[in-house]
């Protein structure tokens, strides 16, 4: 992994009346411990890559508690670990990475909703929507309805947060449903604080396994159970549920003085319509609202007489739901016309918009707008035209001061990156054969469709793009070249795209780039990862299970050297062998490398041993500043400057202090042929007396030898 | 104070901001204030643009307010950026506002790639960010904080954290803020070095922007201050000491000759009372042409004394300490037919063109070894060689067909932007390999569809400038930068297999 957690697991321990300060998705691992839980999984990815984390390093916790943890091979898998609940009293909980993850599982979870729980199932989704989001922007909120799933949305705070997953538990019991629990990005990395409650040992687990099995052929997707499922979901199992979000109070009420209008919000959304409507003068910093609020904790289902209740009398009500389609929207419309209630007007995506993230920005003018359109008694419209006026006029006023958009900065591969060098050989190889079409995937080798490289046409899912490749490749006149990620070849690759394209005989080029973790989200293990621990699992190697398939094509490429990289993918273009051909790119991700090597180097120049550090730079004498290899590289390490040069009006190509030796420069200068001006420095650190011995005579050699700058010819 | 004073911090993924908001968390509880901070980490970590929000509500002892997970726009009280382009970000998107904001932010660059990958200058123009920042904000602190961040031997996230601490706006003491950083382990020292240097640059106040210096030589050769009017002396001799140096003393001689024959149509376009814009510029790019590197001027630059120490200071070698330099060299058959006589060169080209491929050598030579020293020194000292390699006369023709150009069509027709336009499309030849063969190629198209055409300013002079200018642009555009794409250029014969 990417950090160590050993801080974060101490919180796990707290007891009763301490208080944990920390991480909202931290919050949540310790709300899971405090509910009994008997087993977690999931699959990591933004936001909640923590929760794995933390609980991956948490052995001693959990096995006091005797929960199992799990980190799973992919969603799907972390949702059908869930079905240990369907028979038995065992509190589970999975978490991944929404709305992508929760497709990946739907398999699982329809089934699972279907057959109902016994034990209360709680799925922590982090959903990734909006800036910083790397995934498509969907709703997660569209499966929750349609495989009969309650959904919670609690306000983002911590004891909010905790308070939910603690109900959510008991929820999901009290009507044998699995129940998700959503948390949008900023919630998940939230820094807040909770009174703890001490740990729950679960009744049954490790420590006390279950004997018997249950067998209960209800709980089987098979006619006539199947039926009967779908019908006690809407004939107990919501009523069961509306009962007790009714009961604990789930959903909360906030009285505001002007009362003929009201705002009907999800939970997430809680902060900043406060923050909204204090801009607008309408609330005080400790969320005193002067406007009425229905805090919707529970988004679905919805309590029918509570919104009833709420709008009754009211003239205008604004829904604010975040994403499309307008599921919030549409329920209470259709709930105040079957309970013949037609005096509030509902106001929502028409004021606010359909799609995208509700920012404070967004959030500040839809009510602005709205209270503008309704003009209640007791609000200040002049403050609100100001301040709504104010953003505009702020935007447009820097606009025209920066006289255009400033560069943007989208994420790219780090310095050192075993990654970047095979796309700098496949842009050679892209160049020489006149375009390639190349099927992505996901990871940070998705970073290969921005600049400068630019290669990738399409992304279908994790671990996906050799299936992808499938359509197009009979299709077009070259060899369809595929990348997955060795993250990706586990999740989902091996069966839907490998064993396949093995199996029908495809004529497809895989590039398989084996970094050993799933580095995009923060280099988690997977079972290819290099040097596991006994108990962090057992290594299978890609090559021998691609062989083990029948793969008879297959080159092992170090990253690094782009020349041999770009000849093994022109060897797998133009090879008359038959089948699928596999190069697997092989370099360990740099942040793990050098998480190891770091310490191990740092402790030998402290103990005076010699040590040799590597990196490259640019004569810039040399530099005509055509930049060709920023386009083959994108390092950050790999910048400009101003030009030495008083002749040279262009900057000069040059590599910072940034850069950690790891040779892409000068190899993609050679396999492209590029200039004369990259050079690999290697200094020794303590140096022997031999280095010393060697040193001193070069010196003394280039000293007598060497030519002397011309006069008034500045080369630094 | 009835509303919690906001933070935003804009930072570049490996910079610390997220550690630099945990300090600012640390510091506000050691104040015993509520405090909330949140971030959108996910890919961005990786080197992208990512901000980091925090809000702290300077009372001790209140019930916990309700804080915002997103800032607003006009609703920022201190905006904190670790590089220029992203206050200038902060600053789009309205987080910049005179009626509240304090933006502290370093002035340093790091180029996006959409900077970087241009060809020749694709810099976003810092200067406007310069200028904009005090008019768009209540107060700005702008300094470099990336030296100062070396100095202090730590990340800029220390020196940023200092400089919000001496802004004097921020709600917390300097003991909480050092007290936080003091908290964190590893690099603790170097942290609080490089606050403390961030701390005292802020409290001094005033916006300090980079000087500009510029730098110059002073006339070396008696015959540019004889021959030569005042604004070009500086500039000559900066370029007859390159070609003294690339050379000898005839060719600087020559360079000279060449530049007189434009000082004649600078006149006549009244170019005089503008400081001479066309020999300026001609000489310029003249010298830069008739410098044109070739293996023996590589060789002699990569084995100069000075460019050893130049690569000492630039990876940080102290005194004593050994140093390898190892060349990446690929010469290929156009780089050794260069430096050899015209009918050898012929016949080498020749050879290359039967055997079809290209044929290189890659070369891996460490220069500051004894034998890959001497190696590289022996072929410098084919200088005096040079005038006969076919290079060198080659480019001594095409220098004149350039300067003929820029005479006769500058004459004929006195207008300064068109003769300008001529005189720049030497920037087109320049680089190595194949940057340099497609220039080259593009340069003589030039030549023959427009400045040797008659035809060609047929349609009258604006039309002429025009196309000039768009064939130069379109010949310095690389293919993936280029806005329109050109086509694509054929696929070489490769045997595709396909199944079935």
């Amino acid at each position: 992994m990417e950090r160590s957690f050993k801080t974060e697991v101490g919180k796990l321990r707290l007891g009763k009346g301490q208080t944990f300060t920390g991480e909202g998705i931290l919050a949540v691992t310790k709300a899971l411990l405090q509910s009994g839980v008997s087993y977690v999984g999931g699959y990591q990815g933004a936001p909640v890559s923590h929760l794995m984390d933390v609980l991956a390093d948490a052995h001693d916790v959990l096995d006091d508690l005797g929960v199992h943890f799990e980190a799973c091979g992919n969603e799907a898998g972390a949702a059908a670990m869930l079905g240990a609940s369907i028979n038995y009293p065992l509190r589970g909980a999975a978490t991944w990475k929404s709305v992508v993850g929760t497709n990946v599982a739907s398999d699982a979870l329809s089934n699972l909703a279907s057959a109902g729980v016994l034990g209360g199932t709680l799925i922590i989704i982090g959903e990734d929507y909006g800036e910083g989001a790397s995934i498509i922007q969907e709703r997660s909120h569209s499966f929750a309805m349609k495989s009969q799933m309650w959904l919670l949305d609690p306000r983002p705070n911590l004891p909010s947060i905790v308070r939910m997953v603690e109900k959510g538990f008991e929820l999901s019991e009290a009507s044998n449903t699995p129940v998700m629990l959503e948390l949008r990005i900023r919630a998940c990395h939230v820094h807040g604080s909770f009174e703890c409650r001490d740990n729950v040992k679960p009744k049954f687990s490790r420590l006390n396994p279950i004997s018997k099995p249950s067998f209960d052929v209800g709980r089987i997707p098979l006619p006539p159970a199947n039926y009967s499922q779908e019908k006690h979901k809407i004939a107990v199992r919501m009523p069961e549920a509306l009962k007790y979000m009714r009961e604990h109070k789930l959903n909360e009420f906030f009285a505001g003085d002007i009362g003929e209008v009201g705002i009907i919000l999800q939970g997430g959304l809680y902060n900043t319509v406060i923050r909204a409507l204090q801009q607008l003068g309408l609330a005080d910093a400790f969320g005193e609202a002067r406007i009425p609020l229905y805090v919707l904790n529970v988004t679905y289902p919805l309590l029918p007489d509570e919104v009833t209740q709420f709008c009754s009398g009211k003239r205008a009500v604004l829904i604010i739901e975040e994403g499309q389609p307008a599921h919030l929207e549409e329920a209470i419309n259709s709930i105040l016309r079957r309970a013949d209630i037609n005096g509030p007007d509902i106001i929502g995506k028409d004021i606010l918009p359909m799609a995208g993230e509700y920012t404070s920005e967004v959030m500040q003018g839809g009510i602005g707008g709205f209270l503008q359109m309704v003009l209640p008694d007791g609000i200040d419209n002049e403050h609100i035209a100001a301040v709504l006026e104010g953003v505009v006029a702020a935007k447009s006023r820097a606009a025209e001061l920066l006289g255009g958009p400033v560069p943007v900065r989208p994420p790219g591969f780090c310095v050192g990156c075993p990654e970047r060098p095979v796309f700098s050989a496949l842009k050679l190889v892209d160049k020489e054969i006149g375009g390639i079409h190349i099927s992505s995937d996901i990871g940070c080798h998705t970073f290969s469709t921005l600049p400068p490289f630019s290669l990738g046409n399409t992304v279908l899912g994790f671990g996906l793009s050799l299936a992808a490749a499938s359509g197009i490749g009979p299709n077009f006149s070259k060899r369809v070249v595929t990348v997955m990620g060795d993250g990706g070849f586990w999740h989902n690759g091996l069966s839907s795209g490998v064993s396949n394209a093995i199996f029908r005989n495809d004529d497809g080029v895989l590039v398989i780039m084996e970094n050993g973790y799933t580095s995009a989200t923060g280099t988690q293990n997977i079972p290819s990862t290099p040097g596991l621990l006994p108990n962090e699992g057992r290594q299978i190697s890609i090559e021998a299970t691609l062989r083990a398939l029948g793969v008879t094509w297959l080159e092992r490429v170090d990253d690094y050297q782009v020349g041999k990289v770009a000849d093994a993918l022109r060897r797998a273009m133009t090879t008359t062998a038959k089948g699928l051909k596999v190069i697997i790119a092989d370099g360990e991700c740099m942040l793990e490398r050098s998480r190891r090597s770091r310490p191990i180097i740092a402790a030998k120049l402290k103990a005076g041993e010699r040590v040799v550090r590597t990196r490259f730079g640019v004569d810039p004498d040399m530099c005509t500043g055509d930049r060709s290899c920023i386009r083959l590289s994108g390092c950050p390490s790999l910048t400009i400057k101003e030009n030495p040069d008083p002749l040279r009006v262009d900057p000069v190509t040059t590599v910072n202090n940034g850069c950690v030796g790891c040779g892409l420069c000068g190899e993609a200068a050679h396999a492209a042929a590029l200039c004369p001006s990259f050079y690999r420095a290697e200094v020794t650190e303590n140096p022997g007396w031999l280095d010393r011995l060697s040193h001193g005579i070069r010196q003394w050699l280039i000293a007598a030898l060497s030519g002397q700058s011309g006069q008034g010819r500045r080369t630094s | 104070m009835s509303r919690p004073f906001t933070i935003l911090v804009a930072a570049l993924g490996g910079e610390g901001g997220g550690v630099l908001a945990d300090w600012l968390v640390e510091a506000a509880l050691n104040e015993g204030f509520p405090v909330q901070r949140t971030s959108i980490p996910g890919v961005s970590q990786r080197t992208g643009a990512t901000t980091y929000y925090v809000e702290i509500f300077p009372t001790k002892g209140v019930r916990r307010p309700v804080m915002a997970l997103i800032p607003s726009p006009g609703g920022i009280d201190l905006m904190a950026a670790s590089e220029l382009v992203e206050a200038g970000r902060a600053m789009q998107n309205a987080f910049v506002t005179a009626e509240r904001t304090t933006l502290v932010a370093s002035t340093h660059r790091i180029y996006a790639t959409s900077e970087k990958m241009v060809p020749g200058d694709g810099r976003y123009d810092s200067e406007k960010i310069l200028a904009a920042a005090p008019q768009l904000s209540k107060q700005a602190i702008l300094f470099d904080m990336s030296a100062l961040a070396q100095e202090a031997g730590t990340v800029i996230n220390a020196v940023l954290f200092g400089a919000m601490a001496g802004s004097g706006v921020l709600p917390l003491s300097r003991a909480s803020c050092e007290a936080a950083i003091s908290g964190g382990g590893r690099g603790e020292q170097a942290s609080l070095r490089g606050f403390a240097l961030g701390f005292a640059r802020a409290e001094g106040g005033a916006a300090a922007l980079p000087a500009q210096t510029t730098t110059g030589i002073a006339p070396q050769v008696d015959r540019v201050r004889q021959d030569f009017p005042e604004p070009l002396h500086t500039l000559l001799g900066e370029a007859v000491a390159r070609l003294n140096d690339y050379q000898d003393e005839a060719y600087a001689s020559l360079f000279l000759d060449r530049v007189r024959q434009v000082l004649p149509v600078d006149r006549e376009t009244r170019g005089a009372a503008d400081g001479y814009p066309l020999t300026s510029e001609v000489a310029r790019l003249l010298a830069l042409w008739m410098s044109f590197e070739d293996i023996i001027r590589i060789a002699d630059l990569k084995t100069r004394s000075s460019r050893f120490a130049r690569v000492r200071t630039e990876v940080g070698a102290k005194d004593g300490q050994p140093v390898v330099i190892v060349d990446y060299l690929k010469p290929g058959t156009e780089e050794i037919a260069d430096i050899l006589p015209v009918f050898l060169a012929k016949r080498l080209r020749h050879w290359q063109k039967q055997r079809g491929k290209p044929f290189s050598f890659g070369l891996k030579l460490r220069t500051s070894t004894f034998f890959g020293f001497l190696s590289l020194r022996l072929l410098a000292l084919l200088k005096p060689w040079r005038r006969k390699s076919s290079r060198f006369i080659e480019e001594q023709a095409a220098i004149e067909r350039w300067l003929g150009a820029v005479r006769r069509l500058g004459l004929a027709s006195l207008d300064r932007e068109l003769v300008m336009e001529i005189a720049q499309c030497a920037a087109i030849h320049r680089g190595y390999g194949e940057t340099l063969r497609r220039g080259r190629q593009a340069l003589a198209k030039i030549f023959d569809s427009l400045l040797e055409n008659e035809a060609a300013t047929a349609k009258g002079i604006d039309a002429f400038r025009k196309a000039i200018r768009n064939a130069r642009i379109a010949a310095l555009a690389d293919p993936d930068c280029a806005q329109p794409a050109p086509a694509k250029t054929a696929a070489k014969s490769v045997f595709w297999m396909k199944q079935g």
